[in-house]
């Protein structure tokens, strides 16, 4: 009898070989991480500008070398920047809290409430948010120069809450649209009203929407400049962007100053975003894995 | 606690959709009814409808006794268990439990006292500070059958509780809702399309179909005596063997005639069956799988059948089989819209686990004559005489 002897096998590589599929994937890695590290210096040149001319005197700006905090400490004579800050944030807060006061209910009502033209209501309402600002600038300032609100806050925050609230009804419609029924067919078995189940079981769910918004709309009141100059009339009460149009504006302007101002600007709205960027993407990314 | 009758209750929704049709139906106190059907049947409308979830078209439903068309949900004092358990997923376990009794002004001490309770019931006591998501599909299901508990509402309405689960927790959960629900003695109203789960749990059945009540009665006459043969069908797994057959006179009585063959009917059933003459409709003769016995050699009155299919479920072996000679098909199964669906294979019977049966074999096999049904070929109604 005789056998054929068969060659002993190898033993087999544990380590991951890297095939040809994985070369492109990495290649394919690389590239994206050169395009992304283009992007990030093309935005954050500016940044570097700014805090790079802020750190520097009129003179030293002029001549291109030197250093000195000059340009800070001058700064809160040549602007009211406390007070504008103040006021930026004031017009901020109580323009998110209208926004989310009527926003909230109005989303939920859209996705969990049958009511007649709910769905015609609804569009109208979301088609709002094709309207700029600038087509009704004119309109909305003689509505409320009738109604004499020009002169504090109140004009400025009626306007960004109307700008503001049909996109708030669309994202919370949209999250609430995600959430079950029978959770507020629970409630409501529970013992609650539809007011309840928003308040006590809706809202402490939709905390990702509720933060999309707020930080949606704080960077767009924040670093908005036309309604403060046109709603707040008051030079007591603009907004920080007013105050930095008008720092620009003038004979001589300092641009040194200019940027020390404009970094002030700039910072709330990034922290903001910096805090809030987790509850950013979850909030703008729901309804997709649901 | 309290009882529960519908009473010509009719849900009609805005597309003209009748989902409940005349619901007449009373549940007693701590009586645990099950509410049964194919999908679109209204079950789940009707116990929408009890929960105040649904308005009522037309039509009356009471609770104790008092008219609760137009009473909130909150003032029905009933609670439900939903199909996903609708758990609120930023609440614990003992705040899911107790947020019913907290909207309700109870102390702190009572909400306490009473989620406690319920959930040594449960055996959910060791999880009482999880939020929902740290929970598996079991003890979720649990949890939401402990929010139901602590209210000691008047009814309980549960809204297929048990179809997230999986096969062996399902048993599981079967046994564990029938025992809380015989525990606590108050009146439940269980809807579920899994007639196994119906048959196993519920203290009387009601089949539906179509929006319409067809029979309600114990699990047992239910299988025994369906009123129709849609109920025949639907209830018992493999369903009833239906066929349509023609009666012909014999020496001194009828013979259904299937196809070729010839089956005497035995004379019990011409003074318990109101069946139709000779030369009428027809029947729809009705036999239960377990009912039909395949013999070993020739025999009188046998019919003669072909193995088409063997599906071996390990205890037993399900054979289809078709009758010989037969010139067209005579069996069906009625569907969820009520028509008759023709089947490839006119009989399903039930076998050892160690029989040799093979796909093509000719088998010869005898009804069990104690346990024949009829049911009128157009109505589909059962024949018998109600005594």
């Amino acid at each position: 009898m005789t056998t054929a002897s068969t060659p002993p096998k190898e033993p087999e590589d544990p380590r991951p070989s890297m095939g040809p599929v994985q070369r492109p994937r990495k290649l394919g890695r690389w590239m994206l991480f050169v395009v992304m590290m283009i992007v990030a210096v093309i935005m954050l040149y500016p940044f570097w500008v700014m805090i790079y001319t802020s750190l520097k005197s009129e003179a030293q700006f002029l001549a291109g070398s030197g250093f000195s905090w000059i340009s800070w400490s001058s700064l809160t004579s040549v602007i009211p920047i406390g007070q504008e800050v103040l006021s930026s944030t004031i017009v901020c807060a109580a323009s998110i809290l209208l926004i989310l006061i009527v926003g909230l209910p109005a989303g939920f009502a859209f996705s969990k409430l049958r009511f007649r033209l709910s769905t015609g209501i609804f569009l109208v309402m979301v088609s709002a948010m094709m309207v700029p600002l600038q087509a009704i600038l004119m309109t909305e300032y003689v509505n409320v120069s009738r109604l004499h609100l020009t002169g504090g806050y109140t004009a400025a925050v009626l306007v960004y809450a109307a700008l503001g609230t049909p996109f708030s009804v669309f994202l919370f419609s949209t999250y609430f649209r995600g959430v079950p029924d029978e959770l507020i067919e629970a409630g409501i078995v529970d013992g609650l009203g539809y007011v309840g189940v928003l308040w006590r079981l809706v809202v402490p769910i939709a905390l990702p929407a509720i933060a999309t918004v707020t930080v949606l709309q704080f960077i767009q009141i924040w670093d908005d400049l036309l309604v403060g100059l046109f709603f707040i009339q008051n030079t007591s009460d603009r907004p920080i962007t007013v105050g930095l149009a008008v720092l620009a504006a003038g004979r001589t302007t300092s641009i040194p100053e200019l940027m020390a101002g404009s970094i002030i600007s700039a910072l709330p709205a990034m922290l903001v975003y910096v805090g809030f960027q987790r509850y950013l993407v979850k909030g703008l990314t729901m309804g997709i894995d649901r | 606690m309290a009882d529960i009758t519908f009473d010509g209750v009719t849900k009609i929704f805005a597309d003209k959709i009748r989902a409940v049709d005349e619901l007449s139906l009373h549940v007693a106190d701590g009586e645990f009814m099950v509410l049964v059907g194919p999908s679109g049947c209204g079950k789940t409308t009707a116990l929408r409808m009890l929960a105040g979830l649904e308005d009522i078209t037309s039509g009356s439903l009471s609770i104790g006794g008092a008219v609760v068309n137009n009473v909130l949900p909150k003032d029905r004092d009933v609670a439900m268990v939903f199909q996903n358990y609708a758990l609120y997923p930023h609440m614990t376990v003992a705040q899911n439990m107790g947020f019913a009794l907290k909207i309700r002004g109870l102390s702190k001490s009572d909400i306490a006292a009473k989620v406690l309770e319920a959930a040594t019931i449960l055996r959910l006591t060791d999880y009482l500070d999880r939020r929902p998501k740290a929970l598996s599909g079991g003890q979720r299901q649990r949890v939401a059958m402990g929010r139901a508990i602590v209210r000691s509402p008047q009814a309980f309405l549960m809204d297929e509780p048990l179809s997230n689960l999986d096969a062996q927790l399902r048993v599981e959960m079967r046994l564990e809702i029938a025992r809380i629900q015989r525990l606590l003695g108050v009146a439940t109203v269980y809807v579920t399309h899994d007639q196994i789960e119906a048959m196993t749990m519920g203290d009387r059945v009601a089949v539906m179909r179509g929006g319409k009540l067809q029979q309600v009665a114990t699990p047992q006459d239910l299988y025994d005596h369906p009123d129709n043969d849609f109920v025949a069908g639907f209830v018992g797994s493999p369903p009833m063997n239906l066929l349509r057959a023609s009666l012909e006179s014999a020496n001194d009585g009828l013979r259904v005639v299937l196809g070729a063959q010839r089956l005497d009917v035995p004379a019990t059933y011409l003074s318990s069956h109101d069946l139709p003459n000779a030369d009428g409709p027809g029947v729809i003769l009705g036999i239960r799988p377990e009912d039909v016995e395949v013999l070993s050699g020739d025999s009188a009155g046998a019919l003669m059948t072909r193995v088409e299919r063997r599906e071996a479920l390990g205890a037993e072996i399900l054979v289809h089989l078709s009758l010989v000679d037969a010139k067209e098909n005579t069996a069906f199964v009625v569907n969820d819209e009520g028509a008759l669906v023709a089947r490839p294979t006119t009989l399903v019977a039930k076998m050892g686990p160690r029989a040799g049966v093979a796909v093509g074999d000719q088998l010869n096999v005898r009804f069990n004559v104690e346990h024949l049904h009829f049911f009128d070929a157009d109505s589909g109604l059962s024949l018998r005489i109600r005594s």
